[in-house]
């Protein structure tokens, strides 16, 4: 795997923002396939809390992932508007966020290494954090976003079982 | 130690009578089967079955009165081939050219006599035993290259003998012509990828992928073509196989001369589809494809080849006499082996029609999507269908337009689906095959009836219930039916019969396996299965619930374990398989009778009867097979178990209730079942009672899978769109009475629920 500087260098492009809890969001442009505005979601039980459930999208059926309970956040206040549909390796799926800003050129310079927040489990999601017209966008590694979670939450099926 | 083969042949010569033609036919095909492909024994032995199988084929031909005396020799040779078995076992110097020799020379008469017979159409004059005998005077010479005749020492190997013969055999009369039409289709396919990684491997030598990927395709057509009964095809393509798999060992290297003969190989195959397309056609036997025989002469010498020495010589004169049939293709009188190869390929290429080149072949995704799309046609139709704007629209002429729309979809929907139906025919001919194998093997006389062969199924599951049905067949022959004497001692015909029977029944397909074998024997069942602790011996259990028992894993009643069946693995293996394709098998087994299993099968996967229920918010898909009744339950027919565990009690059945709700951790559900409905799902003994709130009705739908973001979800099968576009998720029963069953049917709470 590249080091963190290696990464950062060669992370300058285009970057989809979106605001999720009042921050704002960056995920590759090339990562979205398309934006769709909220629609009903069938949920699916014995699934971990972040998968909210699967969509119709023109005949096939995609899950919809939950960023706010992946990232341990409070549920939403105001009703989010639209879920951004993301590929990685083949696999789609679908993104709630509150609403989407703007597509971003944000150049590797600007965009510094996530600082080290010790014990905070969150900032591993990040590719690192873009700065442009003077704001902070946390820019998402969405490819982990989407696969190493999977891993947390497998693991954190058994302890919840133990729970009740 | 002895193949396995030789001890069964052996064993089951001895008890042979000249006049029974099936087994000394099933014999000679093991033993050919055994002395071409079996690659662990050695040459010698080999050779001494190969002899064997070909005494045993003079029988066979007929027309000697001395069958005796051929099965005796028959005999000779298997236990020559056992004694060379234990020679090399015992780390014995294997066999020195000289005993070859010595064994051609011993049944060499018998050899040509038998490719006489093989090959009737051939005129008398073809002296097939002067070519051999010829050869065999050759006298091994120095390397140094010599224009007159120069032979490499191992030319005098007894596979020699069949390698002149005139030509190819016969297509087998049994054969069935759309199998060898898909063989030959098949066939044409793998021989192009081969050509293909072949020219890759002029520029590449060292590509081993493209190796194995000849290998494979020579490999294929082996097996396929000795299934088909076509011999000479077969033992060619083995031939063609070995010098890559010694190339793929690194054994060699992956010379200009490897890849000539590699190339010639492949042409020849290809020459040898043609010919058996024209023989199917002419009703001929197959011609020879022309550079066979040079070919097979330097692939049996191949080190000698490769070394540069020339030995083609001496046989072409032999074959150019022993060839009538190739004589409309000119003999090859140069030297050089590959100059025209592209040329007889084209040529060969534009070989007759036949049936493999009325169809199409469709990669199985594409065939799938389509499948979706027009599903999903299907259903945004209805939608337009049931929408307001058009249905309370009173406009006529637009509602029947929109319902012409839908009808026209329907039909094409129909025909989509058709498009993967296959027979159960070819299925069906394979375990035939095996049935007589089997058979063979047990010491047993077995004959395999089979109804309804035409019978279409959905491809997905006809592969899917392809290994379960060799498992059944081979338990039937093995277990279920007794041995001849043990038959005739219970007043039985000494031939057992496995009838394999499949027909439509309802929106199911029905494939049945029944023999009049010994049947189950329920005492030694149950007393396995409490000596397991699969049961307590105080369980009181119904005889289909005993039935059932050989279901479990880890299960079996065999009092020895065969090479063939008796592991104890599999009929759990067998169930679970038909289950994942939403199939059920049952059992109807009377002692001294014999047993029928049953298997139940949707006629097609892509399509799921369900009928839609509501709980809170939630709507889900329930199959229509699965669901044996609804009802709304009366107070009184409900009890409570401690701690917790909750019956209904249905005409004198007790039936655990599931609480879907529950289960799923749905919120705002009826939780009375008195005000719900209760839904008996699940089959045989492992029904349940699903509280549900309430039916809506029964709908057809396309079953999709979840996504990968998702994952497994235990009770979940799938999902499929609803007629309102929503996506509904379809319950897996089997797995609902299963969390039942293991008590894991606690509540999981639904994301939202937390």
């Amino acid at each position: 795997m590249a080091s963190t500087v290696d990464r950062t260098t060669s992370l300058g492009g285009k970057y989809l923002t979106f605001f999720l809890a009042g921050e704002e969001y960056g995920v590759e442009i090339l990562r979205v396939q398309e934006i769709i505005s909220m629609m009903p979601v069938t949920r699916v039980p014995r699934t971990p809390p972040y998968i909210r459930g699967v969509i119709n999208l023109r005949g096939k059926v995609i899950p919809i992932m939950d960023l706010r309970e992946k990232f341990g956040m409070p549920p939403a206040t105001e009703p989010e508007q639209v879920m951004i549909v993301v590929q990685v390796d083949g696999v789609q799926i679908g993104v709630v966020a509150d609403k989407v800003s703007e597509v971003a050129s944000i150049a590797s310079a600007d965009i510094d290494p996530t600082p080290d927040f010790g014990t905070d489990f969150h900032t591993e999601f990040l590719l690192g954090l873009g700065k442009s017209n003077g704001r902070l966008r946390l820019l998402l590694d969405i490819e982990r976003v989407l696969s190493t979670d999977e891993v947390a939450a497998v693991t954190s099926i058994p302890a919840l079982a133990q729970g009740t | 130690m002895i193949p396995a083969e030789l001890n069964d042949a052996a064993f089951i010569i001895v008890q042979l009578q000249p006049d029974e033609h099936d087994d000394i036919k099933a014999l000679r095909d093991t033993l050919r089967q055994f002395a071409v492909f079996d690659a662990t024994a050695s040459t010698q032995v080999r050779a001494h079955a190969h002899q064997a199988a070909t005494v045993l084929n003079l029988i066979l031909l007929g027309g000697s009165a001395d069958a005796p005396a051929l099965l005796a020799r028959a005999g000779a040779s298997i236990e020559s081939a056992m004694t060379a078995s234990e020679q090399a076992s015992r780390g014995e110097p294997r066999a020195t050219k000289t005993d070859l020799i010595a064994i051609v020379h011993e049944d060499g008469d018998a050899g040509a006599l038998s490719d006489a017979m093989d090959t009737q159409a051939a005129p008398p004059a073809r002296s097939t035993g002067a070519a051999a005998s010829g050869e065999r005077s050759l006298a091994p010479t120095t390397v140094a290259p010599s224009p007159a005749v120069a032979v490499a020492p191992t030319v005098t190997t007894p596979v020699i003998v069949h390698a002149t013969a005139a030509d190819g055999g016969t297509v087998p009369d049994d054969a069935d012509r759309s199998l060898l039409g898909d063989f030959i289709a098949e066939s044409r396919e793998s021989m192009a990828g081969a050509e293909a990684a072949l020219l890759e491997l002029e520029s590449n030598p060292d590509d081993i992928e493209a190796i194995n990927t000849v290998f494979r395709a020579f490999h294929t057509v082996k097996g396929t073509a000795a299934f088909m009964g076509l011999d000479r095809l077969a033992e060619f393509a083995h031939h063609a196989e070995s010098l890559l798999s010694r190339v793929r060992d690194r054994e060699l290297p992956y010379t200009q001369a490897v890849a000539n003969l590699s190339l010639r190989s492949n042409d020849v195959l290809g020459g040898f589809l043609v010919a058996v397309e024209t023989s199917i056609q002419s009703q001929q036997p197959i011609a020879l494809p022309s550079d066979y025989a040079d070919l097979m002469h330097d692939l049996l010498n191949v080190d000698a080849v490769l070394a540069g020495v020339e030995t083609r010589v001496a046989v072409q004169s032999a074959t150019a006499t022993a060839l009538p049939s190739a004589a409309t293709t000119p003999p090859r009188t140069d030297a050089e082996p590959s100059v025209d190869t592209a040329a007889r390929s084209s040529a060969a290429r534009a070989g007759p029609k036949t049936e493999a080149d009325q169809s199409v072949r469709v990669r199985t995704d594409r065939l799938d999507r389509l499948i979706d799309m027009v599903g999903e046609l299907v259903i945004a139709q209805s939608m337009i269908a049931a929408d307001p704007a058009v249905a309370d629209s009173g406009q006529h002429e637009l509602v029947k337009k929109v319902s012409h729309a839908g009808k026209i979809m329907r039909e094409l929907q129909d025909l989509s689906m058709s498009m993967r139906m296959v027979p159960l025919k070819s299925t069906f001919q394979k375990l035939t095959r095996l049935v007589r194998d089997v058979a063979l093997r047990a010491g047993k006389v077995v004959e395999l009836v089979t109804d309804g062969e035409e019978t279409e199924l959905d491809r997905n599951m006809v592969d899917a219930i392809a290994d379960p049905l060799v498992h059944m067949v081979r338990n039937a022959v093995d277990h279920g039916v007794e041995g001849p004497a043990d038959r005739e001692r219970a007043g039985k015909p000494r031939a057992g019969r496995v009838t394999l029977a499949a027909f439509q029944q309802g929106g199911s397909v029905i494939v049945e396996l029944r023999d009049d074998g010994r049947g189950l024997n329920r005492e030694r069942i149950l007393a396995k299965a409490i000596e397991k602790g699969l049961v307590s011996p105080h369980q009181m259990l119904t005889d289909s619930e005993i039935n059932g028992l050989i279901f479990a894993p880890g299960f079996s009643t065999a009092e020895t374990v065969t090479d063939i069946s008796g592991r104890g693995v599999g009929m759990d293996v067998v169930r679970r398989n038909i289950e994942s394709i939403r199939g059920r098998i049952d059992i109807h087994s009377v002692l001294g009778q014999g047993t029928t299993f049953q298997i139940r099968l949707p006629l097609t996967l892509a399509v799921t009867d369900g009928m839609l229920v509501r709980v809170g918010d939630e709507r889900y898909i329930v199959p229509l097979t699965s669901i044996s009744l609804s009802f709304r339950p009366e107070p009184g027919m409900l009890s409570t178990i401690p701690p917790g565990g909750e019956v209904v009690m249905l005409r004198a059945e007790v039936l655990p209730v599931v609480r879907l709700h529950q289960l799923f951790g749905i919120p705002a559900a009826v939780t009375n079942p008195s005000d719900g409905i209760l839904m008996i799902v699940g089959d045989g003994e492992h029904r349940v009672a699903l509280l549900v709130d309430q039916l809506l009705g029964q709908q057809q739908v396309v079953a999709k899978a979840l996504g990968e973001g998702v994952g497994e979800v235990p009770g979940i099968s799938g999902g499929a769109i609803l007629s309102d576009g929503r996506v509904g998720l379809i319950i897996d029963i089997a797995r609902i009475t299963q969390l039942a069953r293991t008590g894991d049917a606690r509540p999981i709470g639904l994301s939202q629920a937390a």
